[in-house]
């Protein structure tokens, strides 16, 4: 059937299709920035509490926003990405979402 | 004098005398004011959902308007700065999606960040001897009501970026006695140790009953000068 349907299609159709197949959803991401308030330990209870990551990657992703002043701390689709920034910021987090570049 | 939050049979216990939980308990209602929801919690999770969308996906002009930079711009003029610290704008470089965000979940994060709140508010009226007592649920709920606490205190004091903190900690030098600047970090430091003590009670990090004769297991006010123990790291 595949063949069939590629056998009776225009090659311009074909390779509109293509461009689509080639030109994914951009993954988004969430980011946490850097600020003078929240505590290391706590950035880190977070990370494991909210997203289950080992207290390793919590670590690592803590200091990364503390020396780098900020990291993504997970991707996917937008509305994913939505949803943890509002829960972050509900435990006080400065996080946003945007698309990944 | 307050002593650290500790496990204690599957509950965190910290201690804290009168003076100490009159203060925090001042400024956790001044936090709740600040954030309380347009339609306050019913208790009843899903009349809840249900209030805050009726509110924020509310009204026609609303909902046929110009949601994007326009949406509550005439609200966001007299918003307290504070509440960009506690709600923070949450897409930077898109003011647009930024607005449509905080317009979908505002209500519902003042109504969570309030309940917190509450939650706090309620196990510091509730103490009995100094002793705050948290369970499993009420313990995180308590941390991010302290976590809202300290970022309202923080912003007040303009605290905004680790320069801000640094010139902040090196004013203080040179403060006078019965600055009130220097009442607010003294109560905002006493605030971070406890956020700290209770951080390391519920990841485990705490040394437990052994704590007790721990020095830092106490909160010495008295830690401006070189000797004390130093501050909790901060991002």
């Amino acid at each position: 059937m595949t063949t069939a349907a590629l056998s009776l299609a225009p090659v311009e159709q074909e390779e509109t299709s293509t461009d689509e197949l080639v030109a994914p959803d951009v993954p988004w991401v969430t980011i946490v920035w850097n600020d003078p308030v929240n505590l290391m330990t706590y950035v880190t209870w977070v990370f494991e509490t909210y997203f289950g990551y080992p207290r390793s990657r919590a670590e690592r992703l803590m200091m990364d926003v503390h020396v780098k002043g900020r990291a993504v701390v997970s991707n996917g689709p937008r509305e994913s990405m939505e949803r943890d920034a509002e829960a972050l910021q509900g435990y006080g987090l400065w996080a946003t979402f945007e698309k990944d570049e | 004098m307050a002593r650290a939050f500790l496990r204690d049979k599957g509950r965190y216990v910290g201690l804290l005398d009168p003076t100490e939980r009159t203060v925090l308990h001042g400024l956790m209602e001044q936090t709740r004011v600040l954030l309380s929801p347009e339609v306050e919690s019913t208790g009843d999770t899903f009349d809840d959902l249900v209030a805050s969308l009726g509110i924020s996906l509310g009204g026609p002009a609303e909902a046929t308007g110009n949601l994007g930079t326009h949406g509550g711009s005439a609200e966001r003029a007299d918003r307290d700065p504070a509440l960009d610290r506690l709600l923070p704008t949450a897409h930077r470089g898109d003011d647009e999606v930024a607005a449509e965000f905080r317009r979908l979940t505002e209500e519902g994060l003042r109504q969570r960040k309030s309940r917190n709140l509450d939650v706090a508010l309620e196990r510091l009226s509730a103490a009995t001897g100094d002793r705050v007592e948290l369970d499993e649920i009420q313990a995180p709920a308590f941390l991010m009501a302290l976590t809202d606490v300290r970022l309202l205190l923080g912003e007040r004091m303009g605290l905004r970026t680790e320069e801000d903190a640094d010139a902040l900690y090196a004013a203080m030098e040179d403060l006078e006695d019965d600055d009130p600047l220097g009442y607010a970090v003294a109560w905002y430091d006493f605030l971070t140790w406890l956020q700290e003590t209770l951080t390391h009670a519920v990841m485990g990090t705490d040394l437990g009953d052994a704590a007790l004769d721990e020095p830092g297991a106490e909160f010495d006010d008295e830690d401006d000068d070189e000797e004390g123990p130093s501050r909790p790291g901060t991002l």
